[in-house]
């Protein structure tokens, strides 16, 4: 679904992510790790094509996002680790804006947020200004309008930021049934016993540089991830 | 602590003089020097040219009268004026509305610092309006009439006094506004309403005040008579410009009273006002199936929600939008007799000047819908929405020229057609004069967008900073009113020469090729550029 080869990225003298690759199936949960700065926001805006990446390639669906960005971009749903959205639109403005874009027909798209927003329990607040908004709801509705035209890849950093626990748990059973469907999900995380239970593969990268990758037992082993996470951080 | 948020709120105002955003770096030293350059050729060459001009008019006569108390009077009134206009619309989401309220507010940092770096801001926005018709008017006054010390020392006084004047008018009206705000609902259109009832009133006075100051220079003394019975203070204000101590202290001790007053009926609501959400429409969500719109229609109505929502907006990058049909209507009105006068002053030396004068008015006033310039900035921290949706780059900058396009061009065929209809000349010339006025409203669309590509200002606290103090805005704005002044000032030098038909076709064409130039750059590097910001 997705491929990352020899990605990397400089900004000035610093090299933000260093020859990385990755690899994420159709069906797969993969989770992305590393300390503050580690490169994976950096890694995640150039897989959807918001950021301009020195060397590598990226493919999405067999497609490189830089020869088919709109094409890609058809494919993915993206959230950043801020939820900056349009202040002055409502929420039900912006879920239109956003199926407008991706041409979901009215039908179809009324039927996802009338069943997206009740499980967030947003549908009252759909008419508010979303300036009026808390940053959990803006979050909602960033994870709505993420699942509003069925994606086949989900790319989220630091989904669970801002979140109620009730809302955290509805996001990870939205991430396993999307997967479960054949879709594929690409998260960074710092909350390791999150990343523990949901993920199928994980990836830590240090510095830029990819220091472990596989499945959540070939990383771990029989320590935690958390015990793995910090050895690899001393080394 | 004071210097500290000054600088960096200063910093942020100029941070497009020093840092090239597209670049991601900070500019040569050079570059910076260019602009700084030009911002002052803007602010002291075209503006205090203007007011220079009307000082050198005016203290002559009124000095020679034994009325240079009257001359600071009036100039002093016309700081005031402009430094009010000037700031008064940023004033309340310049003092209460800037992102990071909540970030200082939770910092070690006393409330009042806070409140007085956002006062200075405010002070330093009106200073720089009301310094630039007082500015001059004492420069020429010293010139003319001799800079003793007790001149020059009460001059700079004087300047201090209508500064803080300035800001105490535009925070009393920035707290009336917030105080109003957090019980409306409609904030955007009732401010918006309100601001034009202003600036209606702004006008009035604009278009009266110049056979008001004819009447005065030729009855100074018997004005000068009367303000000195009935209204004492304002003899006394005109004095301190003169030299006068003790008017300069009594000014200077009332002035800091007043400050002291405002301050502290700024102080014992800045807190609640500047932590209030306001009054949030409680308004109940009513499923309805909605009308699906193509991509490109999603994103023209997500730029017009976001102009429509924005009074700050609306009011700084959008009075076309009224005045230029205004401009039409009162065409109907009165247009024959102003194009009769035009042909009799000009008929004989430079004929057809009429049919460039209107398209110089209607220019004019096409620069005040500048809504496309600040556009790309005001995408903020929300670019990554259209940067991570499949739509492509130039479709999201075509949308945004869409806006201006369709709130100039409009009235402007209205206007222009309503300046066709009056002024006397062949068809041809009428209906070159729309031509040009539609294609030329066409250009500053594509132009202001360009310009927005070119300088984008995205890391912003208050979006007054896109809004009105980027380079952007300035160069669009300016730049309009300077194309304005070459269309005429070529025809009155040497296009006459050509005719008032091949001159408004060879613009035609010009503005037509340049807009074809630019919308291709932004199909093609504006595009990348955008895509890649």
């Amino acid at each position: 679904m997705l491929n990352i080869e020899h990605l990397t990225k400089t900004y000035g003298e610093k090299k933000a992510v260093d020859d990385l690759s990755l690899h994420i199936r159709a069906g797969e949960i993969f989770g992305f790790i590393g300390h503050n700065g580690a490169g994976k926001s950096t890694t995640l805006k150039s897989a959807v094509g918001i950021l301009k990446y020195d060397a590598g390639t990226i493919t999405i669906g067999g497609k490189n996002i830089r020869d088919e960005p709109l094409a890609c971009k058809r494919e993915l749903a993206y959230i950043p680790d801020n939820p900056d959205l349009y202040d002055f639109m409502s929420g039900i403005k912006y879920l239109n804006f956003i199926a407008d874009v991706f041409a979901i027909p009215a039908k179809e798209r009324q039927e996802k947020i009338r069943r997206c927003a009740d499980l967030f329990e947003l549908t009252g607040d759909l008419a508010k200004p979303i300036s009026a908004y808390s940053h959990g709801m803006k979050q909602k509705l960033a994870v709505i309008s993420a699942w509003i035209h069925s994606p086949k890849l989900i790319v989220m950093d630091e989904p669970f930021v801002g979140l109620d626990p009730k809302a955290s748990h509805l996001l990870k059973e939205m991430m396993r049934e999307h997967c479960d469907r054949g879709g594929a999900i690409f998260f960074s995380t710092h909350v390791l016993e999150v990343a523990e239970k949901l993920c199928d593969k994980v990836a830590i990268i240090k510095q830029g540089r990819l220091v472990k990758v596989g499945t959540m037992e070939e990383v771990k082993g029989d320590d935690s991830l958390e015990e793995v996470f910090l050895e690899l951080e001393a080394d | 602590m004071l210097g500290v948020l000054l600088k960096k709120q200063l910093s942020e105002v100029f941070r497009g003089y020093f840092y090239d955003a597209k670049k991601n770096k900070m500019r040569s030293k050079w570059a910076i020097a260019a602009w700084f350059v030009f911002f002052f050729v803007i602010m002291v060459g075209m503006l205090g040219g203007i007011f220079t001009m009307l000082s050198l008019s005016l203290c002559g006569s009124l000095t020679m009268a034994g009325m240079g108390w009257l001359y600071f009077l009036l100039m002093g009134g016309i700081a005031i004026f402009l430094g009010a206009f000037g700031s008064v619309f940023n004033t309340y989401s310049g003092l209460y509305l800037a992102k990071d309220n909540d970030l200082l507010l939770s910092m070690p940092i006393p409330i009042r610092t806070i409140m007085a770096s956002r006062l200075m801001n405010v002070y330093l926005m009106g200073a720089m309006y009301s310094a630039t018709a007082l500015l001059p008017a004492l420069i020429v006054y010293w010139v003319i009439c001799g800079a003793t010390a007790a001149r020059v020392i009460c001059g700079i006084l004087l300047l201090l006094i209508v500064t803080v004047f300035v800001l105490l008018l535009s925070v009393l009206l920035g707290w009336a506004v917030a105080k109003i705000s957090l019980k409306l609902k409609n904030k955007s259109f009732i401010t918006v309403l309100v601001s034009l009832l202003f600036i209606g009133a702004y006008y009035f006075f604009y278009f009266r005040a110049s056979d008001f100051i004819r009447e005065l220079i030729r009855n100074a003394e018997v004005y000068g008579a009367k303000i000195r019975g009935a209204a004492y203070g304002l003899y006394l204000f005109g004095r301190i410009g003169e030299g006068d101590w003790l008017a300069a202290a009594i000014f200077a001790a009332v002035t800091a009273i007043l400050f002291a007053l405002v301050w502290i009926v700024l102080s014992r609501s800045f807190l609640s006002i500047a932590t209030s959400g306001g009054n949030t429409e409680k308004v109940r969500y009513v499923e309805k199936t909605a009308r699906q719109k193509s991509a490109f229609g999603a994103l023209l109505g997500k730029e017009f929600g976001r102009f429509v929502s924005s009074a700050n907006y609306m009011l700084n990058c959008g009075l076309g939008v009224l005045l230029i049909p205004a401009s039409g209507v009162l065409l109907l009105v009165k247009g024959r007799e102003i194009c009769r006068v035009l042909d009799e002053v000009f008929a004989g030396s430079r004929p057809g000047v009429t049919a460039v004068l209107l398209c110089t008015m209607l220019f004019m006033l096409s620069s005040m819908n500048d809504m496309a310039a600040p556009s790309v900035s005001l995408e903020g921290k929300s670019l990554w929405i259209p940067q991570s949706l499949p739509v492509e780059p130039k479709t999201a900058l075509r949308a945004k020229t869409a806006v201006q396009l369709i709130l100039t061009a409009i009235p402007m065929l209205f206007a222009a057609v309503c300046a066709a209809a009056v002024m006397r000349e062949t068809l041809a010339v009428k209906l070159l004069l729309v031509a040009l006025a539609v294609v030329y409203a066409v250009f500053s669309a594509v132009f202001a967008v360009f310009i927005s590509v070119r300088m984008p200002l995205l890391n912003w606290t208050n979006e007054i900073m896109p809004i009105k103090q980027s380079g952007a805005v300035m160069i669009v704005l300016f730049g309009g009113w300077a194309i304005s002044a070459v269309l005429t000032g070529l025809y009155l030098l040497v296009g006459y020469k050509l005719g008032a038909a091949l001159y408004l076709a060879l613009w035609t064409a010009l503005f037509a090729a340049a807009a074809l130039i630019l919308q291709r750059w932004l199909d093609t590097k504006g595009s990348r550029s955008f895509a890649e910001l």
